[in-house]
């Protein structure tokens, strides 16, 4: 019989070895960090513009700025990092932009039989959607926002005119549900018509906007009159689209508009004037002509971090290219490049071209314009490129925007317009540890960000080049 | 100012805010853009008054965007310009009463009916063809929706005040309000042929503006009852939905806006008058109206006016029968008509498509000139306003090197509100506001096509391909 079982074992694992079976030995886990308190000594903190401390000591603990000062007790479980000439900032933050949020996959839609009617989704009015629906925590946008040096962003759904309400997430990786820092923060829309069917132009989108407002506060005063009796009365149709503007029409949360040119604030603070919603402009980029309006109205504003391309930029690849030929030159011993020859423009496209540069200068002055009237305002990363962010900033700074001026927008002023300002924009205790440290300060031309902190949690970023690809080492 | 009397507030939570969005704020009341104004001198031209003769070598003094003085050896206060028109012709701003210029849209074109839009939404006042129309004379224009539908959307009268950055300083405030409808083929191509639904014949067409009509009147018949009802103690009943398109209609029905009919074949013309009875409807103005002539006397006796072109036709079936003495035979039968565009560069000779009646119909110099001022002002509304150089009226005045309607005219100066918008002399050659820097440098801006086709259809076009299965 032992034998017999013998063989029975020796032939089931024979056969068990012609099927290869995966040995789950090193399972994605996640482990604890060690500790969650981090002390950053002889780092010059930049708790906000206008206050540094020299060669300071920094406390993280779990997740809160605990200590900051010249001189600070470390606390035994701490993790040291020598931050010996580092700087540190409070984490940037973002008005606007779809970080984190999945793009749903382009499909072929049929085609709808009456234009002038389409299902709600067609015409693009999904304000009932919610983007933590969308919120994915592999999206690449985290991690390049968060090695840009930002911590907190307020990012919103894909769609329509009205693709649904906003959410404040932190720059993390762990899940959507934890990202989320203010969900339903904003009422987002843009002025986007749909394709093909109605609202088909701005025409429509500005007439359906006023309708479904409208309706929606007509809808809502039914809706608490029946609900003191209910008795007697025809109950209140039940509109998910509608009911989406309640927290609009009670002034809880305001109306996040995408409004990129002036033409677009004029049209977003006509449907103001005209609704009397509060409203929040986001990536603006044309807004110097229209600025006593905007103060007027009250709007909030977040200037975008796109600039349009200088003609300076040309000129340097140029040189690129030539020091490319010269190598070829070298290697192949081809007939050399020919000189291009400078053509004499002409006098008028002198002009034209002057003309275009000096309206490009009024696009990176814009900041300095809002500065200058009084107006606080954040950035908004939606439509600019990561890699032209840091520069973009450089080039509103030469423009005369002061590097405080910058920094506060992108910290101090950003969290106060987004009304966080209690637990972050700023490094000081008890608000959350959203920080940057960088090599050099943070607006040198070749500034390097070392760490971030989102909420206590360090991810370390390496990388040769400064706007070269970087890569995240979460320790 | 219109108030839609629909609305009992009382029982609405949150009064103010609900008042505020309901009130259907007209144009007057809109965020008040600081019109710019000037004071000016010309002095001794041929003053060409429209109403009130011509008078030779007269001074007209402007003061404050208004014409204060019209007479012989005028002063001008220090500061204020003299312009020196001796040997030349003064006369009122042209007025173009159909044009789509300085709109970023020009037709919602996905269903029959759109009344609820409004081209006031999206003027663009960067928009190059503003300043070319400058360099015409023109100084007021209706910016008008497009015809691919039945009842398209309200229209704008805006003054060329090209320089302004805020589109709210274009509308001319105060001035009524206006609507486009269409018959004929391009709603129906638009609707019937490109989407199968109604429209698809001039039947149809009849149909959905008459239904729209009763639409119309049931709801504010529902609205009526509730709000009589709400002044009842005891009332608890549901209010009937909002609809800014039925609204719209409404206010159509109580004459609170004029409509403006783009139309050619006589039958359909007279089919809208009939149609216009059975409602109410008395401000009626007809566009195109290519076969005008033939219903010029139902077209009197109704009331109604035309806006129609000088010699354009043939270019639609539609449009075929068509004759250049068009306006004359409407004027002769006691039709207000004018002559319009429709179009960015024939709006740049409008004074000379008005000659053309003088050969096509021997009308007078006044008369011709009334086509292109006092006429479309009445068309508009605005004829207390604008129109002709009468004391009073606003400071919107076009001068000319030789009489307007000479071949040999050329515009030189166009003051709007008495500031001075076109000056040849000072022409530069780069005159936008703003720049795409997205564009290369020398790239051409705003290019007018050729009028092979009405720009009434511009933004439908793709609804086109739909006829054929071409998308």
């Amino acid at each position: 019989m032992k034998r017999n079982y013998l063989k029975y074992a020796f032939r089931t694992f024979a056969l068990l070895l012609m099927f290869p079976v995966v040995l789950r030995a090193q399972e994605e886990r996640k482990l604890v960090p060690v500790a969650r308190t981090y002390a950053l000594t002889h780092v010059n903190i930049v708790q906000a513009p206008g206050r540094k401390i020299e060669m300071g000591t920094l406390i993280i603990k779990d997740g809160l700025i605990a200590a900051v000062g010249k001189t600070v007790a470390i606390p035994p479980e701490a993790i040291v990092i020598k931050a010996d000439s580092l700087y540190a900032y409070a984490g940037f933050i973002d008005g606007l932009s779809r970080t984190g949020v999945l793009k749903p996959k382009e499909e072929s839609k049929e085609r709808v039989k009456d234009p002038g009617n389409p299902p709600p989704d067609r015409a693009g009015i999904t304000p009932q959607n919610d983007v933590r629906s969308f919120l994915n925590t592999g999206e690449k946008g985290i991690e390049e926002l968060r090695n840009l040096g930002f911590t907190t962003a307020q990012v919103v759904p894909y769609g329509g005119m009205l693709p649904g309400s906003a959410a404040i997430i932190s720059l993390e990786n762990t899940s959507p549900d934890a990202m989320v820092m203010i969900p339903q923060s904003s009422f987002y829309s843009e002025l986007t018509p749909a394709e093909r069917v109605y609202p088909n132009t701005l025409l429509g989108l500005m007439a359906k906007w006023r309708d479904l407002y409208r309706n929606a506060a007509l809808q809502k005063s039914y809706a608490s009159l029946y609900a003191s009796n209910r008795n007697g009365l025809e109950r209140p149709a039940s509109d998910r689209i509608l009911d989406a503007f309640y927290p609009v029409i009670d002034k809880r949360v305001p109306v996040l508009f995408k409004a990129e040119k002036l033409l677009d604030i004029q049209r977003v603070l006509t449907l103001q004037h005209d609704l009397g919603f509060s409203v929040v402009l986001a990536d603006v980029k044309e807004g110097w002509d229209y600025i006593p309006k905007v103060k007027g109205s009250g709007a909030k504003v977040f200037l975008s971090l796109d600039l349009p391309e200088e003609k300076k930029e040309e000129k340097k690849e140029e040189k690129k290219e030539e020091k490319k030929d010269v190598k070829d030159d070298k290697d192949k011993k081809e007939i050399k490049k020919p000189e291009p020859e400078i053509a004499t423009d002409s006098v008028e496209k002198i002009a034209l071209e002057k003309r275009k540069a000096d309206f490009i200068a009024l696009y990176t002055s814009q900041a300095l314009a809002f500065q200058k009237a009084g107006v606080t305002f954040g950035f908004a990363s939606m439509s600019a490129k990561t890699k032209d962010i840091h520069a973009n900033l450089l080039r509103m700074i030469k423009a005369g925007l002061t590097e405080d001026q910058a920094l506060a927008a992108l910290t101090i002023n950003g969290a106060q317009l987004l009304g966080i300002s209690d637990r972050t924009g700023s490094i000081d205790p008890g608000k959350m540890a959203n920080i940057v440290i960088t090599e050099k300060t943070v607006f040198d031309e070749k500034a390097k960000i070392r760490y971030v902190f989102v909420e206590g949690v360090m991810y370390k970023i390496e990388g040769e080049k400064s706007g070269g690809d970087k890569k995240t080492e979460k320790p | 100012m219109q108030t839609t009397i629909i609305y009992d507030f009382k029982m609405i939570v949150n009064m103010k805010k609900i008042i505020y969005s309901f009130f259907f704020f007209a144009v007057v009341c809109h965020a008040n853009a600081q019109v710019e104004k000037g004071s000016l001198l010309i002095k001794g031209g041929t003053v060409l008054t429209v109403t009130k003769g011509t008078l030779e070598a007269t001074d007209v003094l402007v003061k404050d965007g208004k014409i204060s003085q019209v007479g012989k050896g005028l002063t001008a206060p220090a500061g204020v310009r003299v312009i020196d028109a001796s040997g030349k012709f003064v006369m009122p701003g042209i007025i173009d009463a159909h044009s789509h210029a300085g709109l970023d849209a020009v037709n919602e074109a996905t269903s029959p009916v759109t009344s609820e839009v409004n081209t006031g939404d999206v003027l663009n006042p960067f928009e190059m063809s503003l300043y070319r129309a400058l360099g015409g004379g023109v100084t007021t224009i209706h910016a008008m929706h497009g015809s691919a539908n039945a009842i398209g959307g309200q229209c704008e009268t805006i003054k060329l005040r090209y320089g302004v950055k805020d589109p709210d300083a274009l509308r001319m405030e105060g001035a009524p309000r206006t609507i486009k409808f269409a018959l004929g083929e391009n709603p129906t191509r638009v609707h019937g042929a490109g989407n199968g639904i109604l429209p698809r014949t001039r039947m149809g067409v009849e149909f959905v503006i008459r239904e729209a009509f009763s639409k119309a009147k049931a709801y504010g018949e529902a609205w009526d009852k509730y709000n009589k009802g709400k002044g009842q103690k005891g009332f608890r009943g549901a209010p009937p939905a909002y609809d800014l398109r039925l609204e719209t209609l409404l206010d159509i029905l109580k004459g609170n806006i004029i409509v403006h009919c783009h139309s050619y074949r006589a039958d359909e013309i007279f089919m809208l008058l009939k149609v216009c009875q059975d409602f109410g409807v008395k401000r009626l103005v007809f566009q195109h109206t290519n076969e005008g002539f033939k219903v010029a006397p139902e077209l009197a006796k109704f009331g109604a006016m035309a806006s129609v072109f000088a010699d354009w036709w043939a270019y639609k079936f539609e449009v075929y029968y068509s004759t250049a003495y068009n306006a004359a035979i409407l004027t002769r039968n006691g039709v207000t008509t004018s002559i319009n565009s429709d179009d960015g560069e024939l709006m740049r000779h409008l004074y000379h498509e008005a000659g053309k009646t003088q050969k096509y119909g021997a009308l007078s110099d006044d008369e011709a000139l009334s086509l292109i001022t006092i006429n479309p002002a009445k068309q508009l509304g605005i004829e207390a306003r604008v129109g002709s150089i009468e004391v009073g009226k606003e400071a919107d005045i076009a001068i000319f090197s030789a009489h307007p309607l000479s071949t040999y005219a050329i515009p030189l100066v166009t003051v709007v509100d008495g500031i001075v918008r076109f000056d040849r002399e000072k022409d530069q050659d780069d005159m936008r506001i703003y720049i795409d820097p997205k564009l290369a440098a020398d790239a051409s801006v705003g290019m007018d096509r050729d009028h092979d086709s009405d720009k009434c259809m511009q933004d439908a076009e793709e609804m086109f391909d739909n006829i054929f299965d071409l998308h």
